[in-house]
């Protein structure tokens, strides 16, 4: 098992439909790396076209891993972070 | 909630939003209505995420008609509602010129006190992203040249919540000036400075307290929104050549805090004043005047650093020419100390 496995991607959840464009940009993270994030947390906000979203914690555990940070841009489907639920910490996967 | 999100960085938009909504769950009567504020979220995403949360009844599409929302507004807050309604840029006042002027200014005068008008008028204001002369003006003189108008103007995400916790639960109309460049959205960034650490509870900035943004010996530099950031970020270039400048962020116009910048013009012996808005019969004038009123003897050099009176050109380099740089702000402290 990689050492991966137990960690949960933070995405962008539904796309919303009037935008015609596949990118987005990074405004702004709410919560750092090694913070504890609840379920359904607000972690960052992007911004898709003209249109802001929130982008929310698919579970509750510490975001580990912030992979596109503020200003940065992102493809539909990217993976912005990771989080390693709660309960995963420290285990040797 | 994590502990580290009690003391999360937002951007301004998000600030401004986190206060109404606090607001509007706090009191029924506070309601949000302008043109592209529910489903779209406001243009400059000054609405993010309330029509989702308070519904079409409190977060309110309208067409383009300012006249008849902004008078729609001055009714609903006469008969004890707290309507902040949102003229998108404000430079399409004036249509709505009536409104503003003689009803939402001058109704609790006019009526001899018996009603009041607790509503907040919300506009965006300021350039810098090529716009051209209909929608990159500022007009802060235009609104706090009429007796009854309270104006405020936040430059980073703490005052932008502070203010509008204010502004919501005053019992005047105010009128609540976010410069676009400073919200943080993501088509058009924002300077690092608006981003700063926002309280999740709840907090007032008081309206004609000035904020002594960085302390100085030598001069005294007195500005508002925007040009908060690029005069620190002056005061900063010219602090290697051995320059102390002091930096005021007014915060709001009315009231003014003439007591703040005359305190610091008597430390430093000289004034810059910075304004986006129209050189004259503007802020920088009213500025300079207050300390010639009531400290003359200390002012030593003046300068004034504003936009020629002339329409905001389109053209990106013409444009950068009027408005006023961090090179402009310099050059003008220099001249001043």
């Amino acid at each position: 098992m990689s050492e991966h496995d137990d960690r949960v991607a933070v995405t962008v959840g539904e796309w919303p439909d009037d935008v015609e464009s596949d990118e987005g940009v990074v405004v702004n993270w709410f919560v750092g790396e090694g913070v504890a994030v609840e379920d359904s947390e607000s972690l960052c906000e992007v911004q898709i076209e003209k249109v802001s979203l929130d982008v929310y914690a698919p579970v509750a555990g510490t975001l580990t891993e912030i992979l596109r940070g503020e200003d940065a841009e992102f493809e539909r489907g990217e993976t912005l972070g990771w989080i390693t639920p709660d309960g995963m910490e420290g285990e040797d996967a | 909630m994590s502990e580290a999100e009690s003391t999360r960085e937002l951007t301004m938009s998000r600030a401004m939003v986190s206060a109404i909504a606090h607001e509007m769950r706090e009191n029924d009567e506070v309601f949000y209505m302008g043109e592209d504020v529910a489903d779209y979220g406001g243009i400059f995403d000054s609405t993010q995420g309330l029509r989702e949360e308070f519904g079409y009844d409190r977060v309110m599409d309208v067409p383009i008609s300012e006249t008849a929302y902004l008078g729609a507004a001055v009714g609903a807050a006469q008969v004890g509602m707290r309507p902040i309604a949102e003229l998108m840029f404000v430079d399409f006042f004036g249509v709505a010129m009536d409104q503003i002027y003689n009803q939402m200014a001058k109704n609790t005068y006019m009526s001899g006190g018996t009603v009041s008008v607790p509503m907040v008028l919300t506009a965006a204001v300021g350039g810098t992203y090529n716009d051209a002369a209909q929608h990159s003006q500022t007009l802060y003189g235009t609104f706090a040249h009429i007796p009854g108008l309270k104006v405020v103007v936040p430059s980073t995400a703490y005052e932008a919540k502070g203010l509008m916790h204010n502004a919501i639960r005053d019992d005047d109309p105010v009128l609540y000036m976010f410069h676009k460049r400073l919200m943080g959205i993501g088509w058009m960034p924002a300077p690092e400075g608006p981003k700063t650490p926002v309280p999740e509870t709840d907090y007032t900035i008081p309206f004609g307290k000035a904020d002594v943004k960085r302390e100085g010996d030598d001069v005294t530099v007195v500005t508002l929104g925007l040009h908060v950031h690029r005069a620190l970020e002056a005061a900063e270039t010219l602090d290697s050549d051995g320059v102390s400048a002091e930096v005021i962020d007014l915060r709001s116009l009315v009231p003014l805090d003439t007591d703040t910048i005359v305190e610091s013009v008597e430390k430093t012996g000289n004034l810059v004043v910075v304004d986006e808005d129209y050189r004259s019969f503007g802020v920088t004038g009213e500025v300079v005047a207050s300390v010639a009123d009531e400290a003359l003897g200390a002012l030593e050099r003046v300068e004034r650093v504003a936009v020629p009176d002339v329409p905001i050109p389109y053209s990106r380099p013409l444009e950068n020419e009027i408005i006023p740089s961090t090179e402009d702000i310099v050059s003008a402290i220099e001249r001043a100390q």
